[in-house]
């Protein structure tokens, strides 16, 4: 296929609303591993949780012929799985990102071992019929041309991630709750201190990330797809990891960080019909998110540079310079 | 030291015990729950790499790259860093040894010593990339070699592909090495043994990969405990600030560990591309690469002890195998008895928790207010 083609391709509104497809089981998970590592603790096992409750939404969506229960069953999994995490690393006192490790290898093995009970395939889920979530359309905007194509008739998860983006802003920056969570993020020690319940805040972020890992698993093999994969998850909980990075560590640059690497999947998927080996157009994400921890590292370099040169040059005030020592 | 090594060691090894021990009660349980012959199931998963001599040899074969990876992992957690890279490190390795092995025209002698070689650079060269990225950048390597791992893959399918599958073949895979770029086997020319090699040789795909694998065990104990550079490791992994203020240079220092643990990831490649398959194909990693952190989990980073925990890993998941063959249960059960094991292992409240309760039961038989100000450290090993 000629370049053009593809070039037409990419600036399409179809291209454009395939992002905000592809993104949501990016932005979900990178929401929840937002909020547990602003608490200080990195969840490593988003790609697991993703991959339990992708799988429990599509078995009991598939034997209760009810998509719902399905949704429910997929976040109570995750929610779960999620706390497992909790229990051994802050009451059994195990490394984080060992027993993410381990909750990622439970979940791979897990999740094949018990679909190859229930379908007798190793490979997907096809021969259940499992549910999908219903597309929503937008009344007026649909009727639009472009922006109906780019903003109307997407799942209800794609919706959710931007709805839950700032709904995890207003949580983290405008309620006690949030303010907690950050200040155990911070500074452990001083948040027990003020009488911050250290590891019960901890518990709740790791819980909150696997709601929303959940949410992203679920986007994945109800919607995105209808049924479930071996390994359907394929490195998206570790991206979104690289999305909180990315993004600097605020919901919003979260959001805009895993479009990003949503942006550079749908661009490989137009690539795929140019005559170059696909294994180049299969790397673009993962080389964008070496680079963008590059870009990202550079730039956090240079402002601590500019605050060092600004405090030597006594421009700041004392209340600032602990503001900024802090970070 | 030897008081040190008799108390602690011991607590690892009955920790690893119980946790090995809890594990393979679970696994049993769940294959009483789903299989329609469990005994036999079990049975072949628990002894099944020692019936047959070729299961043997799988066992054997699956060992030496296990423990190559766990060395690689223990090198870079030893200074807490939490590289992940060695699926990828592995996969350039084995691309590189296999391209020496099929293209470069040198007697077996020089051939095999070379394709070694270049898998070790290559690993070096791999682990660079995210050790300089954290050292300099600090970029979190968790994420950088997660990502590095996809791009390895992606380069070895590519080359493999487009540059070193023949055009004629009917599936993506290279030519069958020939002997001047395999490895040859372990077993030495004894005169009154001949018999005994031949049947190894049909058998089983050991190769002097085995030396191999001994020889790096010893470099990677003398490196870590005899060797300034183990010294720095050692203490970036014990105190990275003091570890400054002690004068380390410790981005050197994060640099090495990631680029010589890419040394063994790149040698358990070499394994895999010259000694086992004896040929490119397509997933030669069949995923290894994170089952190395595991083998070095048990052996608490230990390099004298990672040959002892690749072979019990190696011989569960050659058991799962067995087991998948004969029996209808799927080897993924034993990911799932991995974990398990891993999560007991790493909980570090646990042995505590039990030495506690052990504790109290006692001196309530004696008569004795249970012992609750006793604090026991919650620390094995390091």
């Amino acid at each position: 296929m000629p370049i053009d083609v593809v070039i037409r391709g990419i600036l399409s509104p179809l291209f454009i609303a395939s992002i905000l497809r592809i993104s949501t089981p990016i932005i979900l998970p990178a929401l929840g591993g937002l909020i547990s590592d602003l608490a200080g603790v990195i969840n490593i096992a988003l790609e697991g949780i993703m991959l339990v409750s992708a799988f429990a939404g599509v078995i009991v969506s598939a034997y209760t012929h009810n998509v719902w229960l399905g949704v429910l069953a997929g976040m109570v999994v995750g929610i779960l799985y999620a706390l497992l995490l909790a229990l051994f690393h802050l009451y059994l006192d195990t490394d984080i990102i060992l027993a993410g490790i381990a909750l990622n290898i439970m979940a791979a093995g897990g999740t094949i071992f018990l679909l190859f009970i229930l379908t007798g395939d190793k490979g997907n889920s096809s021969t259940l019929a499992s549910g999908a979530v219903p597309t929503v359309t937008i009344p007026f905007i649909d009727s639009i041309p472009w922006l109906g194509t780019i903003f109307s008739g997407h799942n209800i998860f794609t919706y959710l991630a931007f709805i839950f983006t700032g709904l995890v802003y207003v949580f983290l920056y405008k309620t006690p709750m949030g303010v907690h969570l950050r200040a155990v993020g911070e500074n452990p020690v001083a948040a027990e201190s003020v009488g911050i319940n250290v590891k019960r805040t901890q518990a709740i972020a790791i819980a909150l990330s696997g709601f929303f890992a959940s949410l992203g698993g679920l986007s994945l093999s109800m919607a995105y797809l209808t049924l479930f994969q071996n390994n359907m998850t394929a490195g998206r909980g570790f991206i979104a990891l690289a999305a909180v990075f990315l993004g600097g560590r605020t919901p919003l640059g979260t959001t805009i960080a895993s479009i990003i690497f949503g942006f550079a999947d749908a661009l490989a998927n137009q690539f795929g019909s140019l005559d170059i080996p696909p294994q180049w157009v299969q790397m673009i994400p993962y080389a964008a998110t070496v680079i963008a921890l590059v870009i990202y590292s550079l730039r956090r370099q240079a402002k601590q540079r500019e605050r060092l040169r600004r405090f030597q040059e006594g421009e700041i005030d004392d209340t600032k310079t602990a503001e900024a020592g802090s970070d | 030291m030897k008081k040190v090594l008799q108390s602690s060691a011991m607590r690892e090894l009955l920790r690893v015990l119980i946790a090995i021990t809890v594990a393979l009660t679970l696994g049993f349980i769940i294959t009483v729950l789903v299989s329609d012959d469990p005994i036999g199931a079990y049975k072949s998963f628990l002894f099944g790499p020692l019936t047959k001599l070729n299961r043997f040899g799988d066992w054997i074969e699956e060992s030496i790259t296990l423990i190559f990876l766990g060395l690689a992992v223990a090198l870079v957690f030893k200074a807490e860093l939490f590289s992940l890279g060695q699926e990828g490190q592995m996969v350039l390795g084995a691309l590189a040894a296999g391209a020496v092995a099929l293209f470069v025209p040198l007697p077996g002698y020089l051939r095999i010593p070379l394709a070694i070689m270049a898998a070790m650079v290559v690993g070096f060269l791999w682990g660079l990339i995210p050790g300089y990225l954290k050292a300099y950048l600090d970029a979190n390597e968790i994420v950088s070699t997660l990502m590095l791992n996809v791009i390895a893959l992606k380069i070895y399918e590519w080359l493999l592909t487009y540059s070193i599958k023949p055009p004629d073949a009917g599936y993506t895979a290279s030519a069958t090495f020939t002997a001047e770029g395999t490895m040859p086997t372990f077993f030495p020319p004894i005169p009154f043994l001949g018999e005994l090699r031949t049947l190894f040789m049909q058998q089983t795909n050991i190769s002097i990969a085995l030396y191999l694998m001994i020889i790096a065990t010893v470099v990677v104990y003398y490196l870590m405990y005899h060797t300034p550079f183990g010294y720095e490791l050692r203490m970036v992994g014990a105190n990275i600030k003091f570890a400054r203020y002690g004068g380390i240079n410790t981005k050197r220092t994060i640099v090495l560990a990631m680029a010589v643990s890419g040394i063994l990831a790149g040698l358990a490649g070499a394994h895999v591309a010259g000694g086992i398959h004896r040929k490119l194909i397509l997933n030669i990693t069949f995923g290894l690469g994170f089952e190395g952190i595991i083998v070095a989990i048990l052996a608490r980073n230990n390099p004298l002890l990672i040959p002892f925990t690749g072979l019990a890993y190696g011989y569960l998941r050659a058991g799962a195998d067995v087991m998948e063959r004969t029996s209808d249960m799927s080897r993924e059960m034993v990911l799932v008895i991995q974990a398990v094991i891993i999560l007991l292992v790493t909980a570090e409240r646990i042995m505590p928790m039990i030495q506690k309760r052990i504790r109290t039961n006692r001196a309530q038989r004696n008569g004795d207010p249970p012992a609750d100000a006793e604090v026991i450290p919650a620390k094995g090993g390091d």
